[in-house]
């Protein structure tokens, strides 16, 4: 900023901009990651099966269809993805560490775990900056789902503990590509006048 | 007296197998079966599908709309970031057979209907000379909203050539193409996806470049 005044600040439109690009990514790292790990670890184990009802995210009031999507005020909207973007932040630092002893894990993974936990960080501000921006009476509850998922992936049964990164990765991947969803829309609905 | 019991000719179905699922749209979705070996008799086929949160199973609410060993999910029965379990029971006089669990998420099943109206102008400024591609999102793809975003790619080739040339574009739909040989007539064609896979390409646009003629020829004439 020059001279350190205080209203030249980025345009709403250029942090949404930022903040989609920055999901559209995370949704893609997350995609391969998954399928990476799906083809090479979870082949005829039914593991799709076991992963049903188990995300620990599922607890937070998430719009599962377009109309529920739209009928919500983008600030609770905000608030939405704020909560998951936090509910990821732990399990995201133990999976960045605990992939590095899967046995002969690519490197493709690894470097994906350890890239997804640093960008959801990044996003995480751009929303919370967001918010400010838009919402400046409300400056976010802290609600997030805890997880307590890191004895499932240190157990010694390979299986299990195989399933429970399945799980894991699975749901990170569902949960970015909802985020990406979300935020998509509130640029199209801020930003965009809902005409993209 | 002699009793005799009356068996059809035939036997029980063969286990049906479901094989795919497309949402165009993320707003409905329809899933196929192949209705395997039917014992030569008349079978009955119904599917029956559980969300996560659902306690139950429920039946396919519509057969019809798309086309036969078919399920189509219309709005309302179209969740999405949910796990669907599926199963097919066929069923004949002789008995049934049910198809082995197949699961999906309506996020991750989008193949979105080709794009549409493809226009091709040649556009002639003192500026330059290119072909000018124009065309739309395909119809009920909610765009607007951002609900779905496409990205979407082009391909040309002379009318006579062989090779397609791709060209990625973005989520734009416009696109500008220099440097086209005159005389030639160029086809192209367009597709799109939302974040898998590509849509089938358009129906084909065609663009007939004028010859070149060049400025000193016009000065011949006039004088």
């Amino acid at each position: 900023c020059p001279n350190g005044s205080d209203n030249c600040q980025v345009s709403l439109g250029d942090l949404f901009d930022r903040a989609v690009k920055l999901s559209h990514y995370i949704h893609s790292l997350s995609a391969e990651m998954f399928n990476e790990f799906d083809e090479r670890y979870a082949q005829g184990r039914g593991f799709i099966e076991k992963a049903i009802n188990s995300c620990h995210t599922a607890t937070l009031p998430t719009p599962d269809d377009k109309e529920e999507v739209q009928r919500i005020h983008h600030g609770d909207l905000i608030n939405i993805v704020l909560s998951m973007l936090r509910s990821w932040n732990d399990p995201l630092l133990h999976l960045a560490s605990e992939v590095q002893r899967i046995k002969e894990a690519p490197d493709t993974i690894l470097w994906k775990a350890v890239e997804i936990e640093e960008q959801n960080k990044q996003l995480l501000e751009g929303m919370q900056n967001i918010l400010g921006r838009v919402h400046s009476n409300d400056l976010g509850n802290e609600v997030y789902s805890t997880w307590s998922g890191l004895p499932s992936l240190q157990l010694a049964d390979e299986d299990s503990r195989l399933f429970a990164f399945y799980n894991l990765l699975h749901c990170l991947h569902r949960d970015a590509n909802k985020i990406d969803n979300y935020l998509k829309v509130l640029k199209c609905r801020l930003i965009h006048n809902s005409n993209c | 007296p002699e009793m005799s019991i009356q068996l059809p000719n035939g036997q029980p179905p063969g286990k049906p197998e479901l094989i795919r699922c497309r949402s165009p749209e993320k707003e409905t979705f329809t899933c196929w079966w192949k209705p395997s070996s039917d014992g030569g008799l008349p079978t009955n086929y119904t599917l029956f599908y559980k969300r996560e949160k659902d306690e139950f199973y429920s039946e396919c609410p519509d057969y019809i709309t798309g086309g036969p060993n078919s399920c189509y999910f219309d709005r309302k029965h179209t969740s999405i970031w949910t796990m669907y379990n599926m199963t097919v029971k066929a069923t004949n006089v002789l008995g049934s057979n049910v198809s082995l669990a197949f699961f999906v998420d309506v996020a991750l099943i989008v193949q979105p209907n080709p794009p549409i109206n493809l226009t091709l102008e040649w556009v002639d400024r003192d500026s330059g000379k290119y072909l000018l591609l124009n065309w739309a999102a395909p119809p009920r793809a909610d765009v607007r909203s951002g609900w779905l975003t496409l990205e979407y790619e082009l391909r040309i080739k002379p009318e006579k050539g062989q090779e397609w040339e791709n060209i990625s574009v973005g989520p734009g739909t416009k696109y500008k193409l220099f440097s086209l040989n005159a005389g030639v007539k160029y086809v192209a064609q367009v597709r799109c996806r939302s974040n898998k896979e590509w849509s089938q390409w358009s129906s084909e646009s065609y663009a007939q470049i004028p010859k070149e003629f060049r400025l000193k020829d016009i000065m011949v004439w006039i004088f």
